[in-house]
Protein backbone atom coordinates (compact mmCIF):
# COMPACT_ATOMS: atom_id res chain seq x y z
CA UNK A 1 0.00 0.00 0.00
CA UNK A 2 0.99 3.59 -0.63
CA UNK A 3 0.96 6.18 2.36
CA UNK A 4 1.97 9.61 2.26
CA UNK A 5 4.12 9.71 5.63
CA UNK A 6 4.60 13.62 5.56
CA UNK A 7 1.67 16.09 5.57
CA UNK A 8 0.82 19.35 7.25
CA UNK A 9 -2.73 20.75 7.43
CA UNK A 10 -4.37 23.51 8.89
CA UNK A 11 -3.20 22.47 12.43
CA UNK A 12 0.57 23.35 11.62
CA UNK A 13 1.25 27.26 11.52
CA UNK A 14 2.12 27.41 8.07
CA UNK A 15 0.16 25.61 6.37
CA UNK A 16 -3.74 26.19 5.17
CA UNK A 17 -5.17 22.79 3.92
CA UNK A 18 -7.79 21.06 5.46
CA UNK A 19 -8.02 17.58 5.59
CA UNK A 20 -11.39 17.52 3.82
CA UNK A 21 -9.39 19.01 1.15
CA UNK A 22 -6.41 16.59 1.10
CA UNK A 23 -9.32 13.74 1.01
CA UNK A 24 -10.69 15.33 -2.21
CA UNK A 25 -7.11 15.69 -3.88
CA UNK A 26 -6.52 12.08 -2.99
CA UNK A 27 -9.87 11.29 -5.01
CA UNK A 28 -8.61 13.45 -7.88
CA UNK A 29 -5.48 11.70 -7.64
CA UNK A 30 -7.53 8.03 -8.03
CA UNK A 31 -9.22 9.40 -10.93
CA UNK A 32 -5.95 10.27 -12.90
CA UNK A 33 -5.18 6.96 -12.12
CA UNK A 34 -2.76 7.39 -9.41
CA UNK A 35 -2.35 5.06 -6.49
CA UNK A 36 -2.45 6.31 -2.74
CA UNK A 37 -4.18 4.30 0.02
CA UNK A 38 -3.82 7.45 2.81
CA UNK A 39 -1.54 9.92 4.28
CA UNK A 40 -0.11 10.75 8.31
CA UNK A 41 -0.75 14.49 9.30
CA UNK A 42 2.60 15.16 10.99
CA UNK A 43 1.94 18.72 12.50
CA UNK A 44 4.87 21.16 13.30
CA UNK A 45 5.75 20.45 16.96
CA UNK A 46 2.22 19.57 18.26
CA UNK A 47 -0.20 16.39 18.08
CA UNK A 48 -3.77 16.55 17.52
CA UNK A 49 -4.89 14.28 20.64
CA UNK A 50 -8.39 16.38 19.92
CA UNK A 51 -9.38 15.24 16.63
CA UNK A 52 -10.19 12.31 15.11
CA UNK A 53 -10.55 11.84 11.60
CA UNK A 54 -11.61 7.86 11.14
CA UNK A 55 -15.06 8.29 9.72
CA UNK A 56 -13.57 10.92 7.41
CA UNK A 57 -11.39 8.44 6.20
CA UNK A 58 -13.70 5.43 5.93
CA UNK A 59 -16.05 7.03 3.98
CA UNK A 60 -13.76 7.75 1.53
CA UNK A 61 -11.74 5.26 1.60
CA UNK A 62 -8.39 6.91 2.63
CA UNK A 63 -6.16 6.13 5.45
CA UNK A 64 -5.72 9.46 7.87
CA UNK A 65 -3.41 8.61 10.35
CA UNK A 66 -1.72 11.16 12.47
CA UNK A 67 1.90 11.96 13.66
CA UNK A 68 4.25 14.90 14.52
CA UNK A 69 7.34 16.98 13.30
CA UNK A 70 8.95 17.84 15.74
CA UNK A 71 12.13 20.79 15.82
CA UNK A 72 15.02 18.62 17.55
CA UNK A 73 19.03 19.88 17.48
CA UNK A 74 20.07 17.80 14.25
CA UNK A 75 16.96 18.85 12.18
CA UNK A 76 13.27 18.13 12.11
CA UNK A 77 12.46 14.75 13.07
CA UNK A 78 9.03 12.88 12.28
CA UNK A 79 6.87 10.77 15.04
CA UNK A 80 5.18 8.01 14.33
CA UNK A 81 3.11 6.52 16.58
CA UNK A 82 2.67 9.22 19.08
CA UNK A 83 0.63 8.64 22.50
CA UNK A 84 -0.02 10.38 25.86
CA UNK A 85 2.96 8.88 27.60
CA UNK A 86 5.13 10.25 24.59
CA UNK A 87 3.73 13.36 24.90
CA UNK A 88 4.38 13.50 29.19
CA UNK A 89 7.86 12.69 28.82
CA UNK A 90 8.83 14.95 25.33
CA UNK A 91 7.91 18.92 25.00
CA UNK A 92 7.05 18.49 21.80
CA UNK A 93 6.59 22.32 21.34
CA UNK A 94 10.06 23.25 22.12
CA UNK A 95 13.11 23.82 19.90
CA UNK A 96 16.32 22.20 19.83
CA UNK A 97 14.99 19.28 21.60
CA UNK A 98 17.61 16.28 22.09
CA UNK A 99 16.68 13.90 19.45
CA UNK A 100 18.63 11.13 20.82
CA UNK A 101 16.35 11.45 23.71
CA UNK A 102 14.02 11.77 21.36
CA UNK A 103 14.47 8.59 19.28
CA UNK A 104 14.98 6.92 22.87
CA UNK A 105 11.94 7.87 23.99
CA UNK A 106 9.97 7.30 21.00
CA UNK A 107 10.95 3.61 21.67
CA UNK A 108 9.81 3.22 25.00
CA UNK A 109 6.21 4.53 24.32
CA UNK A 110 5.69 2.40 21.20
CA UNK A 111 6.45 5.20 18.66
CA UNK A 112 9.50 6.02 16.61
CA UNK A 113 11.37 9.15 15.60
CA UNK A 114 13.21 9.44 11.91
CA UNK A 115 14.39 12.40 10.79
CA UNK A 116 12.68 14.25 8.34
CA UNK A 117 14.36 15.48 4.97
CA UNK A 118 17.91 14.77 5.75
CA UNK A 119 19.18 16.71 3.09
CA UNK A 120 17.52 20.04 3.93
CA UNK A 121 19.62 22.91 4.80
CA UNK A 122 19.59 24.39 8.07
CA UNK A 123 17.19 21.44 9.55
CA UNK A 124 18.29 18.63 7.62
CA UNK A 125 20.65 15.22 9.34
CA UNK A 126 22.98 16.33 7.08
CA UNK A 127 24.42 19.24 9.03
CA UNK A 128 25.48 17.18 11.91
CA UNK A 129 27.44 14.69 10.31
CA UNK A 130 30.97 14.99 11.78
CA UNK A 131 29.52 16.60 15.35
CA UNK A 132 29.93 15.11 18.58
CA UNK A 133 26.85 13.53 18.01
CA UNK A 134 26.34 9.45 18.04
CA UNK A 135 24.02 8.99 15.05
CA UNK A 136 23.81 5.13 15.87
CA UNK A 137 20.64 5.17 16.74
CA UNK A 138 18.94 6.37 13.46
CA UNK A 139 18.05 3.44 11.24
CA UNK A 140 15.58 5.11 8.82
CA UNK A 141 15.85 8.37 6.82
CA UNK A 142 13.28 10.29 5.02
CA UNK A 143 14.36 9.87 1.97
CA UNK A 144 12.26 11.48 -0.66
CA UNK A 145 10.84 14.30 0.37
CA UNK A 146 8.43 16.38 -2.06
CA UNK A 147 9.46 19.93 -0.24
CA UNK A 148 12.58 19.35 -1.17
CA UNK A 149 15.16 22.60 -2.57
CA UNK A 150 17.94 21.86 -5.52
CA UNK A 151 21.01 20.53 -3.73
CA UNK A 152 18.70 18.92 -0.44
CA UNK A 153 18.01 15.43 -2.58
CA UNK A 154 21.90 15.22 -3.32
CA UNK A 155 22.83 15.54 -0.07
CA UNK A 156 20.27 13.15 1.24
CA UNK A 157 21.30 10.51 -1.34
CA UNK A 158 24.36 10.87 -0.20
CA UNK A 159 24.01 10.08 3.88
CA UNK A 160 21.56 6.88 2.68
CA UNK A 161 24.54 5.69 0.31
CA UNK A 162 27.09 6.23 3.25
CA UNK A 163 24.93 4.55 5.98
CA UNK A 164 22.33 2.58 4.02
CA UNK A 165 19.23 3.62 5.83
CA UNK A 166 16.19 2.20 5.63
CA UNK A 167 14.14 5.09 3.33
CA UNK A 168 10.71 6.85 3.68
CA UNK A 169 9.01 9.17 1.32
CA UNK A 170 6.95 11.76 1.86
CA UNK A 171 5.27 15.12 0.61
CA UNK A 172 5.50 17.33 3.37
CA UNK A 173 2.16 18.94 1.80
CA UNK A 174 1.34 22.84 3.01
CA UNK A 175 -0.79 22.58 0.12
CA UNK A 176 -3.73 20.74 -1.06
CA UNK A 177 -2.40 19.57 -4.38
CA UNK A 178 1.02 18.78 -3.31
CA UNK A 179 -0.72 15.35 -0.92
CA UNK A 180 0.84 11.90 -2.49
CA UNK A 181 3.50 13.39 -4.21
CA UNK A 182 6.14 11.39 -2.46
CA UNK A 183 4.91 8.38 -0.21
CA UNK A 184 6.14 5.07 1.02
CA UNK A 185 5.62 1.78 -0.38
CA UNK A 186 4.40 -0.84 1.92
CA UNK A 187 4.25 -4.84 1.47
CA UNK A 188 1.91 -4.97 4.20
CA UNK A 189 -1.59 -3.69 4.91
CA UNK A 190 -2.02 -0.62 7.65
CA UNK A 191 -4.79 0.28 9.18
CA UNK A 192 -3.59 2.49 12.47
CA UNK A 193 -0.65 3.98 14.04
CA UNK A 194 0.96 0.90 16.15
CA UNK A 195 1.21 -1.09 12.50
CA UNK A 196 2.80 1.91 10.86
CA UNK A 197 4.92 1.75 13.79
CA UNK A 198 5.44 -1.83 13.48
CA UNK A 199 5.91 -1.79 9.37
CA UNK A 200 8.16 0.87 9.81
CA UNK A 201 10.30 -1.62 12.32
CA UNK A 202 10.62 -4.72 9.89
CA UNK A 203 12.42 -1.89 6.76
CA UNK A 204 10.03 -3.75 4.44
CA UNK A 205 9.04 -0.56 2.89
CA UNK A 206 10.51 1.90 -0.10
CA UNK A 207 9.67 5.40 -1.17
CA UNK A 208 8.22 6.23 -4.20
CA UNK A 209 7.37 8.99 -6.33
CA UNK A 210 3.41 9.17 -7.23
CA UNK A 211 4.81 9.32 -10.97
CA UNK A 212 5.65 5.23 -10.26
CA UNK A 213 2.15 4.06 -9.11
CA UNK A 214 -0.47 3.48 -11.40
CA UNK A 215 -0.80 4.92 -14.85
CA UNK A 216 -4.35 4.18 -15.97
CA UNK A 217 -5.81 6.79 -17.48
CA UNK A 218 -3.15 9.22 -17.29
CA UNK B 1 4.11 21.12 26.51
CA UNK B 2 4.92 24.71 26.24
CA UNK B 3 8.28 25.84 25.09
CA UNK B 4 7.77 29.37 25.54
CA UNK B 5 9.49 29.40 29.02
CA UNK B 6 12.65 29.81 26.75
CA UNK B 7 11.57 32.87 24.54
CA UNK B 8 11.89 36.12 26.99
CA UNK B 9 8.63 38.62 26.43
CA UNK B 10 6.64 40.55 28.53
CA UNK B 11 4.47 37.57 29.26
CA UNK B 12 1.82 39.58 31.36
CA UNK B 13 0.39 40.73 27.63
CA UNK B 14 -0.89 37.31 26.40
CA UNK B 15 -4.51 37.10 26.24
CA UNK B 16 -4.66 40.85 27.42
CA UNK B 17 -7.26 43.05 25.27
CA UNK B 18 -6.29 46.37 24.71
CA UNK B 19 -8.65 48.96 22.44
CA UNK B 20 -6.67 49.75 19.76
CA UNK B 21 -9.36 52.28 17.74
CA UNK B 22 -12.55 53.47 16.38
CA UNK B 23 -13.86 53.83 12.88
CA UNK B 24 -16.54 55.26 11.09
CA UNK B 25 -17.49 53.19 8.28
CA UNK B 26 -18.41 55.63 5.20
CA UNK B 27 -19.32 54.47 1.73
CA UNK B 28 -16.35 56.08 0.46
CA UNK B 29 -14.20 54.26 2.21
CA UNK B 30 -16.38 51.08 1.16
CA UNK B 31 -16.52 51.47 -2.35
CA UNK B 32 -12.43 52.52 -2.33
CA UNK B 33 -11.95 49.59 -0.61
CA UNK B 34 -13.99 47.34 -3.36
CA UNK B 35 -12.32 49.28 -5.71
CA UNK B 36 -8.76 48.97 -5.02
CA UNK B 37 -9.46 45.47 -4.59
CA UNK B 38 -11.44 44.85 -8.09
CA UNK B 39 -14.23 43.98 -6.06
CA UNK B 40 -17.57 43.63 -8.88
CA UNK B 41 -20.16 41.94 -6.84
CA UNK B 42 -23.17 44.07 -6.55
CA UNK B 43 -23.53 44.23 -3.01
CA UNK B 44 -20.33 45.49 -2.11
CA UNK B 45 -20.32 48.42 -5.06
CA UNK B 46 -23.94 49.13 -6.60
CA UNK B 47 -26.43 50.75 -3.69
CA UNK B 48 -29.88 50.06 -6.35
CA UNK B 49 -28.65 46.38 -6.68
CA UNK B 50 -27.44 46.19 -2.71
CA UNK B 51 -30.43 47.67 -2.08
CA UNK B 52 -32.60 44.64 -3.80
CA UNK B 53 -30.64 41.99 -1.54
CA UNK B 54 -31.15 40.52 1.96
CA UNK B 55 -28.93 43.00 3.07
CA UNK B 56 -31.37 46.07 1.71
CA UNK B 57 -27.97 47.95 0.99
CA UNK B 58 -24.04 47.96 0.12
CA UNK B 59 -22.28 46.22 2.93
CA UNK B 60 -18.21 46.05 2.70
CA UNK B 61 -16.35 43.04 1.38
CA UNK B 62 -15.43 40.09 3.83
CA UNK B 63 -11.95 41.51 4.05
CA UNK B 64 -12.20 45.16 4.66
CA UNK B 65 -11.85 45.23 8.21
CA UNK B 66 -8.42 44.32 7.99
CA UNK B 67 -7.14 47.83 6.50
CA UNK B 68 -7.46 49.27 9.89
CA UNK B 69 -5.16 46.32 11.16
CA UNK B 70 -2.14 48.97 9.54
CA UNK B 71 -3.87 51.78 11.45
CA UNK B 72 -3.15 49.77 14.81
CA UNK B 73 -1.02 50.38 17.85
CA UNK B 74 0.05 47.40 20.05
CA UNK B 75 1.61 46.86 23.07
CA UNK B 76 5.38 46.36 22.73
CA UNK B 77 6.08 43.15 23.70
CA UNK B 78 9.89 43.10 24.84
CA UNK B 79 11.03 40.35 22.95
CA UNK B 80 14.46 39.11 23.53
CA UNK B 81 15.18 37.74 20.46
CA UNK B 82 16.29 38.82 16.86
CA UNK B 83 17.30 42.02 15.07
CA UNK B 84 14.90 41.82 12.29
CA UNK B 85 10.87 41.63 12.01
CA UNK B 86 8.70 41.58 9.40
CA UNK B 87 5.02 40.91 8.73
CA UNK B 88 4.70 36.96 8.68
CA UNK B 89 0.73 37.08 7.07
CA UNK B 90 -2.78 37.22 8.07
CA UNK B 91 -5.71 35.86 7.81
CA UNK B 92 -9.13 37.22 8.48
CA UNK B 93 -12.33 35.81 9.56
CA UNK B 94 -15.51 37.39 8.54
CA UNK B 95 -18.11 37.33 11.37
CA UNK B 96 -21.26 39.61 9.88
CA UNK B 97 -21.52 42.31 7.85
CA UNK B 98 -20.03 46.14 7.91
CA UNK B 99 -22.38 48.68 6.52
CA UNK B 100 -21.82 52.27 5.87
CA UNK B 101 -22.95 54.56 9.00
CA UNK B 102 -21.20 51.76 11.25
CA UNK B 103 -18.94 52.88 14.28
CA UNK B 104 -16.18 49.97 14.92
CA UNK B 105 -14.51 49.40 17.68
CA UNK B 106 -10.85 47.52 17.58
CA UNK B 107 -9.51 45.45 20.63
CA UNK B 108 -6.39 43.55 20.01
CA UNK B 109 -4.68 40.38 22.16
CA UNK B 110 -1.52 39.05 22.05
CA UNK B 111 -2.38 35.21 21.46
CA UNK B 112 0.70 33.61 21.75
CA UNK B 113 4.27 34.06 21.35
CA UNK B 114 6.62 30.66 19.90
CA UNK B 115 9.80 29.68 18.33
CA UNK B 116 10.36 26.72 15.12
CA UNK B 117 13.44 26.35 12.77
CA UNK B 118 13.71 26.63 9.19
CA UNK B 119 16.23 26.24 6.33
CA UNK B 120 17.64 30.13 7.99
CA UNK B 121 17.86 28.96 12.01
CA UNK B 122 15.23 29.92 14.54
CA UNK B 123 12.70 32.29 13.99
CA UNK B 124 10.01 33.50 16.71
CA UNK B 125 6.67 34.26 15.67
CA UNK B 126 4.21 36.60 17.42
CA UNK B 127 0.78 36.45 16.90
CA UNK B 128 -1.92 38.97 17.40
CA UNK B 129 -5.50 38.76 17.30
CA UNK B 130 -8.08 41.66 16.67
CA UNK B 131 -11.19 41.28 17.25
CA UNK B 132 -13.36 44.00 15.27
CA UNK B 133 -17.20 45.17 17.14
CA UNK B 134 -19.94 47.36 15.81
CA UNK B 135 -22.20 50.09 17.36
CA UNK B 136 -24.20 47.31 18.67
CA UNK B 137 -21.44 45.51 20.49
CA UNK B 138 -21.96 42.66 17.52
CA UNK B 139 -18.76 40.83 15.99
CA UNK B 140 -17.84 41.63 12.70
CA UNK B 141 -14.35 40.49 11.75
CA UNK B 142 -11.43 38.88 13.73
CA UNK B 143 -7.74 39.00 12.19
CA UNK B 144 -5.11 37.22 13.15
CA UNK B 145 -1.36 38.75 12.13
CA UNK B 146 1.85 37.00 12.66
CA UNK B 147 5.15 38.94 12.53
CA UNK B 148 8.28 36.79 12.57
CA UNK B 149 11.62 37.87 14.43
CA UNK B 150 15.20 36.03 13.13
CA UNK B 151 18.55 37.10 12.97
CA UNK B 152 20.29 38.89 9.84
CA UNK B 153 23.34 36.90 10.85
CA UNK B 154 21.43 33.12 9.77
CA UNK B 155 20.39 35.27 6.66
Amino acid sequence: MYLDLHAHSISSDDSRATVEQYVKWTSVLRRKGREIDGFVLTEHRGFDFGKDYKKLGQDNDVLILKGSELDTNIGHFLVYGVNEQLAEMVNFSQVGLDALNLIKSAEICGAIAIPAHPGRFGVGLYEYYGQEYDLSSIKIVEHLNGSNRPGEQERAEELIAKYKYACTGGSDAHLVSAIGTCMTEFDTAISNESELVSQLRTGNFRPVRIEQTGTKNV
Amino acid sequence: MASEEEIRFDRSLLGVEHPVGEFEITKERILGFAKATGESEPVFVDESEASKTKYRGIIAPPTFCNIFTSEIKRPEIGLEFGDLGFHAGQAIEYKSPVRPGDKLSAKTKLKEVYAKTGRSGKMVFEVWETNFTNQNDVLTATVKESFVHRNKTNL
